[in-house]
């Protein structure tokens, strides 16, 4: 199915290999006299990202001016937003982990913001990584994490509302 | 969701399985009856975050103080150090080795699933970024089935460490972004989002076939292209990602096929005590570990009866330790029990097949965990820790003298030992009163450095008896495998060189063109400048070329390839280069 695809293989095979026969028809799955591979270091049908996650809701997100709403992700029965407030210039709020109480290691908000007829007009992310060199978090594990996010230089004064989203979100 | 470029070509390295590193075999010497013969299988479980106590507090709880957990009742007994690396380490033994004491699941994982020491967060990368191949994919190459159970979400760093190689155990997915895939301390500048160290790791698992049988939760990192990756590669698809519906335990009794993906969670799965305690809510459709470990055995031994090979399955008892950064010990100990049903499973299977060899371990310890003594309290997270100053006995005194509450959260001043009721209480003790026998506390909420148990049966056991490291793990599975008696061939020697600008006028690029001989070596290659990352490139063809700008002054450029898991590292001449 992926025939199109040039496959290279590395030259090193192990001889017990040989007569593995895959049940699928995956693209680097090789025929019975072929070495099987053992690291495959990509993949054919993936396309290659180009940028940070966005939110396909994030358009036809918009809430009432001087609001901010929600635009749907793939975590959102993992956490609760709380104090969401946008004054014109950034958007701000809190959230919350419910699935589990372990350290955040990523999260990512996206922040769509909304002209006053509730056209998207720019975008703009909070990011938390945790690393142990440059960010953890004493104590006890983190379940609370702040945001603040804001307009892009250039949109202020044309924003009049903000919606924000969640495409990365891990716990330990 | 994600925006991607079509045209990625297949790189697929073969074999070179000798990773070599902490592959060392125990001796086999201790002959116990259970111990002979060959090995067929591998069933390897692992109890995350299950550090001594909580084997002893759960056989306490659930058999009383003279009982046995079923994973003790087995007849190899040893004992698993699992210290990390800092990033950019070497290997143990090298110059540049520096340990990180204090191992996380994904470091931990890396280094019984590949043979080398890690740092934390790392995922089929040594400390230097280069991937290194895992057991179960040796396994797999090697026309074994294989299985991947796990009770948290399959992307998760125990499960991932067969299947994924990843710079950061964050990348876990639907989507790749640059904040949880990259690591510039690793990699000095961004790598192509091509590049397989970056690539979400459930994008992986659903392409690269590694695991025949995958049952766990997550199923929110998956989406439709992988819903259809499985399918074109012959997983029948229990559940499906693209509607994000879970699969059930009765989908999971029905299921057959050679190749299995299902599950039952959108997250993590569900603890046990929610599931007992709440019959009519959809989470307790899902399987229990124990159900995940039958069926994984059942659907693998279906496979390699036709093959006539072997299978590899791990299982994951992933919530002891979610509950233990808790500090939820009447979860932990619930979690136990349930991981430690799953070990009977394997044992009963291992019992009547006579040709498998069982692993029980953990990963780390998690939190601190003990038991004290009727009545007492926790110093740790005290308000005034008890002092270390002995004013009648100046040789009782430690240093240096704890002065102050060293709580690493001021706030924690109220910290009590959790009591629960065991097996030998009278009837109407109760947990939680202060008639329970078994009182436990928490050192912390974190991980911690100490060695973790190994229990073993079958023949091949023996080698886990003693003190190992938890890289041994690695060859000590590879050799019952029969992984390393093929032939496996070591990794070829690769030859670095440089070329191009050597004088620039200010304001203009230097061009660099880097060639790595065998040119079928692929990978990454760093640029420095006096030492200095300031570039790192992935090879095309063996070759890679660099546009710099360089400020004005000498340069003195050099190359370093990684190096793969075919072809070793190598480093280049130094090129001047002079900006006028």
């Amino acid at each position: 199915m992926k025939n199109a695809i040039a496959v290279a293989l590395a030259a090193l095979a192990l001889s017990a290999c040989s007569t593995a026969a895959p049940e699928g028809g995956g693209a680097a799955a090789p025929g019975a006299s072929t070495p099987s591979p053992v690291v495959m270091t990509s993949f054919p049908d993936l396309p290659t990202p180009t940028g940070d996650p966005e939110l396909p809701g994030i358009a036809t997100s918009a809430p009432a001016a001087g609001a901010v709403g929600h635009i749907p992700g793939p975590f959102d029965d993992r956490f609760a937003l709380a104090r969401l407030r946008f004054d014109g210039s950034q958007v701000t709020g809190a959230l919350d982990i419910t699935s589990d109480v372990s350290d955040l290691l990523e999260l990512q908000v996206l922040a769509g913001f909304y002209d006053a007829k509730g056209r998207l007009i720019g975008q703009n992310r909070f990011t938390h990584h945790l690393d142990e060199d440059t960010h953890h978090d004493s104590g006890p594990p983190s379940e609370h994490e702040r945001f603040t996010i804001a307009v892009p230089a250039g949109l202020r004064g044309k924003a009049v509302s903000a919606a924000v989203g969640v495409p990365v979100l891990v716990n330990e | 969701m994600r925006s991607r470029i079509k045209g990625t070509a297949v790189a697929a390295i073969l074999l070179a399985g000798a990773a070599g590193v902490g592959s060392g075999i125990g001796s086999q010497a201790t002959a116990a009856p259970a111990d002979q013969g060959k090995v067929k299988n591998v069933i390897y479980l692992l109890g995350d975050g299950m550090g001594r106590t909580h084997v002893t507090a759960a056989r306490q709880r659930y058999y009383g103080a003279d009982g046995l957990l079923n994973m003790e009742k087995m007849p190899a007994v040893g004992q698993v150090g699992t210290y990390a690396l800092e990033k950019n380490s070497g290997q143990p033994g090298a110059a540049d080795f520096h340990p990180n004491l204090v191992t996380d699941s994904a470091s931990a994982a890396t280094a019984w699933s590949s043979g080398v020491k890690t740092y934390n967060a790392a995922l089929g990368v040594d400390a230097k970024g280069t991937v290194v191949p895992t057991v179960m994919e040796q396994a797999h190459a090697a026309g074994l089935a294989t299985g991947n159970v796990s009770t948290a979400e399959i992307t998760d760093a125990t499960p991932a460490g067969q299947m994924s190689h990843a710079l950061a155990r964050g990348c876990q997915g639907p989507s790749y972004s640059t904040g949880s895939c990259q690591d510039l301390a690793i990699t000095g500048s961004e790598l192509p989002t091509s590049d397989i160290r970056v690539t979400p790791i459930a994008d992986q698992i659903a392409r690269n076939n590694t695991a025949d049988v995958i049952l766990g939760g997550g199923l929110s990192r998956f989406d439709a292209a992988d819903e259809t990756a499985l399918k074109d590669s012959g997983y029948t698809v229990l559940g499906s990602p693209t509607s994000q519906t879970v699969a059930t335990k009765t989908d999971l009794a029905a299921a057959s096929g050679k190749k299995v993906f299902a599950l039952f969670n959108k997250g993590n799965l569900t603890i046990e005590k929610f599931k007992h305690d709440n019959p009519a809510a959809p989470e307790a459709q899902e399987p229990t570990v124990a159900d995940m470990t039958s069926k994984a055995i059942d659907l693998l031994k279906a496979k390699s009866n036709g093959t006539g090979k072997g299978f590899y399955l791990q299982v994951e008892g992933a919530l002891i330790d979610k509950r233990s950064h808790a500090n939820d010990a009447a979860q932990t100990l619930d979690e136990v029990k349930a991981f430690d049903d799953a070990v009977k499973v394997a044992l009963d299977f291992a019992k009547a097949d006579g040709h498998t060899l069982v692993i029980v371990t953990a990963d780390h310890e998690c939190a601190g965990f003990n038991i004290i003594e009727h009545g007492s309290f926790t110093n740790a997270e005290a308000d005034v820790p008890p002092v270390n100053k002995d004013s009648g006995n100046a040789a009782n005194n430690s240093t240096p003298l704890r002065t102050a509450n060293q709580a690493k959260d001021p706030s924690r001043t109220a910290f009590a030992p959790a009591t629960f009721r065991t097996a030998d209480d009278p009837a109407g003790v109760t947990d939680g009163s202060p008639q329970a026998s078994l009182w436990l506390t928490y050192l912390s909420g974190n991980h911690t450095g100490a060695d973790v148990p190994v229990f073993a049966y079958g023949p091949g056991s023996s080698a886990l008896e003693g003190e190992i490291q938890n890289t041994d793990l690695f060859g000590i599975v590879r050799h019952a495998l029969s992984l390393d008696v093929s032939g496996t061939p070591a990794k070829v020697a690769s030859k670095t060189a440089l070329s191009g600008s050597t004088k620039v006028k200010a304001g203009q690029k230097a061009k660099i063109v880097v060639t790595v001989t065998p040119a079928a070596a692929t990978g990454s290659v760093k640029i420095l400048d006096k030492g200095k990352v300031v570039r790192t490139v992935n090879l095309s063809g063996g070759k890679a070329v660099v546009k710099l700008k360089l400020a004005k002054g000498k340069h003195r450029i050099t190359a370093a390839y990684a190096g793969s898991t075919s072809y070793n590292a190598s480093a280049s001449g130094s090129l001047s280069v002079r900006v006028r």
